[in-house]
């Protein structure tokens, strides 16, 4: 399992790296963590004739909690991102999903940026980003444009970035004050998930739902968004009853994939059991949080 | 294809290696430098014998090229020990947390990068570092126990014997893990 | 030091990452080969056009089956036991028509692995596909593709013992039910690999990487080249790992030492993970339909079993060998004489087949321990009842089950199964109900397992022992060593016979050279076969050397012993001398102690040295088990927790009790990993689906629970002066049977009777159960 010949520069300014994408077009491929992109090239399903290392760009990572937003640099590897203290406490979500990517090894190599270019159907950080509303900053030869996560994903292995274009920054709000659950089913742990839920869930001071956001991950080509979950939530207080009710409204058309490993069926079958349960969890945060109490 | 030079330091020593883009810091390691003990169990990234540590973090060897190292420090299992074996190698040995030998350079330098930074870390912690490295001969539990063994030392200053005695009249020998 | 917890001496090597396996060794002007392998399950093999591959750069040569020689024979079958099986041989590369994904169709020597396969991406290969069989019933349907003239089924075969009608008619509960068991193989962590290097100087071929049998693989190599067997050189490096399934003679073992001749320059071959899933000697994936049969007081009557087994494509060295174990040891430790199977081994486009850790066992004890479980419930008895009334007493040793399999009786030489049994599950604590209870959504249940594990088959071994003049002991045996700790066992043996200290013997194992004939490591039979026979040999070099020192010290030898290295009249502390100094005087060309001469040829001393060949009773040696699972489910999604297991055994002796230990663990996690996560899946058209290790799970850390090996030394075998078993395969062979009941017992009796137990099958079982 040798990989195809290739070329190989290390640039050390995006201006460099992204001039060398947009010059070799679809025979270059940028190299972030190498996790994802490495195994494929050893099969020699994926040749590309370029490969331009992005490890050497200063500037690229890094994690900024400001009042609103965290802004995580593409190149900030996800085990830094994991044991950042202060991305645990502005964004509990992020943290509980990055411990589910993969093991200790490949998440010192990882990105979190490589993650989400790559785009695997499988992956945590793709259902966890849109379900925290993060707007992505992808930078090419044409300067820098935004787009929100739930935008970015267009297929499996396919997103928003374009020829020459790298994914740059990674911009989440923050938002105190709310309960949240990354959840997984997996074959084994570090796997990829058979199906992830990652949740976000606010209860306003007389103990209603006043948002909610419940996004599926390893189900379909990309994150799946159960907007009629979330509207059963709102307004409503949480009982069990009402978890049950929310949770089977999970638009089960959308849920497409199919493995060896876990068939359409399963996924269906377990994807309620996993909202309910991320909803318990998320709830009984979110409760904490407005107590002031400790959160589980 | 065109040959890098890249300079990197490996158990403490610059070294000067010529390699294509394509080899990966394991291939390089073993064949440009004769650091045999870093093993490629699958060459995609899962079974974690490739593991050397970078910059003293374990990383899979299989999945960086060796064009990347240029200027970093690279630990293999060879640097781990000068003539004998290390507290955590003889751990190991005392715990029979080898057979066949192939996955325990990866083991050892993971635990070993584990304790470099958590002297005292639990069972938790160690099963939550290995939980990327295979092991097909052990069953894993003789690993947990020689890496507790060196920890709890550490932790309270106490010698842990391995959990294994001999029944009193019925002849059998216990392994509990 | 028989039965001494001692650490292994070759651990040093291994830690500090200087172990020796087959692809660290280096030779100069090594090129590299690439077998370039069928990406169809079924085709016609048109054309291979090397043109354009020749023409890159840093490729030596390609050869493909028009190459080699016409009257090359096939790979044979080297172990007999059902049917004819020639017809379905595999030749090392595809002539005309492939059958499997992954079948060699070519060799692509060049100056690395990459420019290889830079070289394959070139090589352009014309097949014309042909519909496929992908499992035996498909193979078995009328108007499927057959893959040979001689058609789809290899073999046919049964016992029929007692009357199984006449006890199923007259019987008070009566279960029937389908077993299935999926293909999953050994996955050692190191992949496969040879070095062969041919010495024209010295007219020796000689090849690293063989292990396992590596004299046989000799034997088997040299017909096919048409070489003497003393021109042949097989070593074993360091292996990483074998399970069974590494060692045996395979396309490549022909293939690399062939080309090595053809090239006069070393070849190198190292297999990767992609190659080896396709490759490797797959195992176990068999269809048992059970009908087993008990009286109201619950004495097992009878079983009337239907066995099918898929083999793959072709015949390999080990024959039918799997079923043929699985259709003779079914019937367990239990006391029945009504026993009924029918057999067959199909064969599909699929990957061959060979043994597997506990082959043929792990699937029949899964079958056979499901059934009784289901033939408890029905009579309302507990499965720990059951299992008592019906257990095999020592009074009844040895149990000749009345089957027979590989030419030898199925035949338990030794134990005391009852007492083995009560004492495994009062350490266990059962009570038929798990310590902690079910909770929310997980339901939690005990399952168990009794079965015995036979070992020690094969025909003989070999060892010899030699004490030099410094008085260091060199051991050579015919065993080899894939990690199992030989070159410490081996050594205590020979330390206790010797009243050597361990540090000054050295085990070397695995290399045709260093003894001229070897049987190799398979079958649990180190312990008992490699031994005894460096026992026996080591008894030859204590007479002679105690003969030596009662004459030069003029002491009876009854008032000498060996201790230390010397030889000690007993009583009297320094009064001796060492074992080094007794080898010196039976060197040759020492003058000393010869007698004058009586003709012209004087026979001189052959130095302090013996070799041993000692024969295996036919029957081997057999360890009963149980195995004892305890589980979580959770019903809501299906996922499995092992929680706790328990494996009892008599073994007779251990020669280290950390090793057996360690063989127990190592093995039971094996063992959870064939019974809830591995398997080579196939898709309808033979396309393999698992071909990494992401795809083919094996159980990591998180996946192991608490496992407790009890390890009893109660009735020694008799077949042996060491009075050990082989305990290798017990570990792996009762764990689907007990993880298997355990999860049953945990969804109150759902019907768990298919492998891998995955979350989807749980549900299915659990909605069957209850619906909703």
């Amino acid at each position: 399992m040798k990989p195809a010949p290739f070329d190989y520069v290390a640039p050390v300014t995006l201006a460099d790296a992204i001039a060398h994408l947009e010059q070799h077009g679809d025979e270059a491929r940028p190299l972030a963590g190498g996790q994802s992109l490495v195994p494929m090239m050893a099969a020699r399903l994926a040749r590309p004739a370029v490969i331009v290392d992005l490890n050497r760009i200063v500037g690229l990572s890094g994690i900024a909690v400001q009042r609103e937003a965290v802004r995580i640099g593409a190149m900030t590897r996800q085990g830094a991102a994991l044991s950042s203290a202060e991305l645990r406490a502005a964004l509990p979500l992020l943290t509980e999903a990055l411990a589910e990517v993969g093991h200790p090894a490949t998440r010192a190599r990882g990105t979190v940026g490589g993650s989400l270019a790559h785009a695997d159907p499988a992956a945590e950080l793709p259902a966890a980003m849109v379900a925290l509303e993060a707007t992505l900053t992808i930078t090419g030869p044409r300067g820098e444009r935004r787009v929100p996560a739930d935008k970015f994903f267009a297929g499996a292995f396919e997103t928003a970035v374009g020829g020459g274009e790298v994914l740059t920054e990674i911009q989440v709000p923050v938002n105190p004050g709310e309960g949240h659950a990354f959840l997984e089913i997996a074959r084994r742990k570090g796997d990829f998930a058979v199906i992830s839920a990652a949740v976000r869930l606010r209860l306003a001071e007389d103990g209603r739902c006043s948002l909610a956001r419940v996004v599926l991950g390893g189900v379909a080509a990309t994150p799946v968004r159960c907007a009629a979950v979330e509207e059963r939530l709102l307004g409503e207080r949480s009982t069990p009853a009402l978890l049950v009710d929310a949770a089977a409204r999970i638009p089960m058309s959308s849920i497409e994939l199919h493995s060896h490993h876990a068939s359409r069926v399963y996924r269906r079958h377990v994807a309620p059991v996993l909202v309910r349960r991320a909803l318990a969890l998320a709830v009984e945060r979110a409760g904490a949080v407005r107590l002031g109490t400790e959160v589980p | 294809m065109k040959r890098h030079a890249v300079s990197l330091t490996v158990n403490g020593r610059a070294s000067e290696i010529s390699v294509e883009p394509r080899q990966s810091l394991a291939e390089a390691l073993r064949t440009e430098l004769n650091l045999t003990g870093t093993h490629l169990g699958c060459e995609h990234g899962v079974c974690g014998a490739c593991t050397v540590l970078v910059g003293g973090e374990p990383i899979r060897g299989c999945l960086m090229f060796a064009v990347q190292a240029q200027g970093l420090e690279i630990t293999t299992i060879e640097g781990l020990s000068g003539e004998g074996l290390t507290p955590l190698q003889e751990s190991f040995r005392q715990h029979h947390a080898l057979q066949c030998g192939f996955c325990t350079p990866g083991m050892v330098l993971t635990i070993h990068a584990l304790l470099a930074r958590d002297p005292a870390a639990g069972g938790d912690a160690i099963r939550e570092a290995i939980a990327g490295n295979l092991c097909r001969c052990t069953g894993y539990q003789p690993i947990v126990e020689a890496a507790l063994a060196v920890s709890a030392g550490a932790g309270r200053g106490v010698a842990q014997e391995p959990v294994k005695r001999k029944g009193e009249d019925d002849g059998a020998t216990r392994a509990s893990s | 030091m028989i039965g001494a917890r001692i650490p292994r001496v070759e651990d040093a090597r291994f830690l500090r990452g200087e172990g020796r396996y087959v692809a660290d060794i280096r030779l100069p002007f090594a090129v590299e080969a690439y077998l370039v392998r069928s990406p169809h399950a079924h085709a016609r093999l048109r054309t291979i056009d090397p043109q354009a591959a020749l023409s890159l750069p840093g490729v030596e040569t390609i050869v493909t089956g028009a190459d080699l020689p016409a009257d090359l024979p096939p790979i044979p079958c080297r172990i007999p036991t059902h049917g004819d099986l020639e017809p379905f041989l595999q030749y090392p590369l595809a002539r005309g028509v492939v059958r499997y994904v992954g079948e060699p169709v070519a060799v692509i020597v060049a100056r690395d692995r990459a420019t290889a396969e830079d070289a394959a991406d070139l090589l352009v290969v014309d097949y014309d596909p042909l519909p496929a069989v992908a499992s035996a019933e498909a193979a078995r349907a009328p108007g499927a593709p057959q893959l040979f003239p001689a058609g789809n089924v290899a073999a046919e075969w049964g016992f029929d013992i007692g009357k199984v009608d006449a006890a199923l008619a007259g019987a008070a509960a009566v279960v029937r039910e389908s077993f299935t068991v999926q293909r999953h193989t050994g996955v050692p962590l190191e992949t496969r690999g040879l070095l062969a290097f041919y010495d024209g100087a010295r007219r020796v071929l000689e090849i690293h990487g063989p292990t396992k049998v590596p004299h046989t693989n000799r034997a088997t190599l040299a017909a096919m080249l048409r070489m003497p067997h003393a021109e042949i050189r097989m070593i074993e490096p360091d292996v990483g790992g074998s399970f069974g399934v590494r060692g045996e003679f395979y396309p490549e073992d022909f293939l690399i030492p062939w080309l090595a001749l053809r090239l006069r320059k070393p070849v190198r071959w190292i297999e990767d993970r992609v190659e080896h899933f396709a490759a490797i000697n797959h195992s176990r994936e068999s269809r048992f339909d059970v009908t087993a049969a008990a009286d109201a007081s619950g004495r097992l009557l009878a079983f009337d079993v239907r066995l099918v087994s898929d083999l793959g494509a072709y015949i390999r060295t080990h024959g039918a060998v799997v079923p043929s174990h699985a259709s003779a040891s079914f019937p367990g430790p239990y006391r029945i004489r009504n026993y009924r199977v029918q057999a067959s081994a199909i064969l599909t486009n699929k990957t061959p087949s060979g043994t597997l850790r506990a082959p043929g066992m792990f699937e029949a004890n899964f079958a056979r321990e499901r059934a009784i479980d289901l033939l408890a419930r029905k009579l309302g008895l507990s499965p720990v009842e059951f299992r008592r009334r019906n257990l095999i007493g020592p009074g009844e040793m040895p149990w000749f089950v009345g089957t027979e399999s590989v030419r030898r009786p199925t035949v338990f030489d030794s134990g005391d199964f009852p007492d083995i049994f009560a004492r495994t599950l009062a350490e266990l604590g059962w009570d038929e109900a798990p310590a902690r209870k079910s909770e929310g959504s997980i339901r939690r249940g005990r399952g168990l397992a009794a079965l015995v594990e036979p070992s020690a088959l094969g025909p003989f071994e070999g060892g010899r022992v030699e004490v030099d003049a410094d008085g260091n002991v060199d051991v050579v045996t015919g065993a080899t060593s894939q990690g199992q700790g030989h070159e410490t066992t081996l050594a205590q043996v020979v330390a206790e016979v010797l009243g050597v200290p361990i540090e000054r013997i050295r085990v070397r194992h695995g290399d045709t050279a260093l003894i001229p004939y070897g049987g190799g490591t398979y079958a649990s039979r180190a312990a008992v076969m490699a031994g005894a026979s460096l026992f026996e040999a080591a008894q030859k070099v204590r007479t002679r050397a105690l003969r030596v020192a009662s004459e030069k010290l003029e002491v009876a030898e009854t008032d000498l012993e060996l201790r230390d290295g010397r030889v000690e009249v007993i009583g009297v502390p320094g009064r001796g001398m060492a074992l080094g100094a007794i080898a010196r005087m039976l060197s040759p060309g020492n003058p000393e102690l010869l007698r004058p001469p009586t003709d012209a040829v004087i026979a001189d001393h052959e130095g302090l040295a013996a070799i041993a060949y000692v024969r295996a009773v036919p029957s081997g040696t057999s360890v009963f088990a149980v195995h004892a699972a305890e589980v979580a489910v959770d019903v809501e999604t299906g996922q499995i927790q092992v929680e706790r297991y328990v494996v009892g055994c008599d073994i007779g002796r251990a020669l280290n009790p950390m090793i057996v230990e360690g063989q127990i663990v190592g093995g039971v996690v094996q063992g959870i990993g064939g019974t809830l996560l591995e398997e080579l899946a196939y898709d309808e058209f033979g396309q393999l689906q698992a071909a990494t290790l992401a795809d083919y799970l094996l159980p990591s850390v998180n996946e192991v629970p608490a496992i407790t090996a009890l390890v009893f030394e109660r009735v020694r075998s008799a077949t042996n002066p060491l009075g050990v078993k082989g305990v290798g395969e017990v570990g792996p062979s009762g764990v689907a049977a007990a993880i298997g009941n355990a999860v049953a017992n945990a969804l109150s009796g759902a019907r768990i009777s298919s492998l891998p137990i995955t979350p989807e099958r749980v549900l299915a079982a659990a909605a069957e159960r209850d619906p909703p």
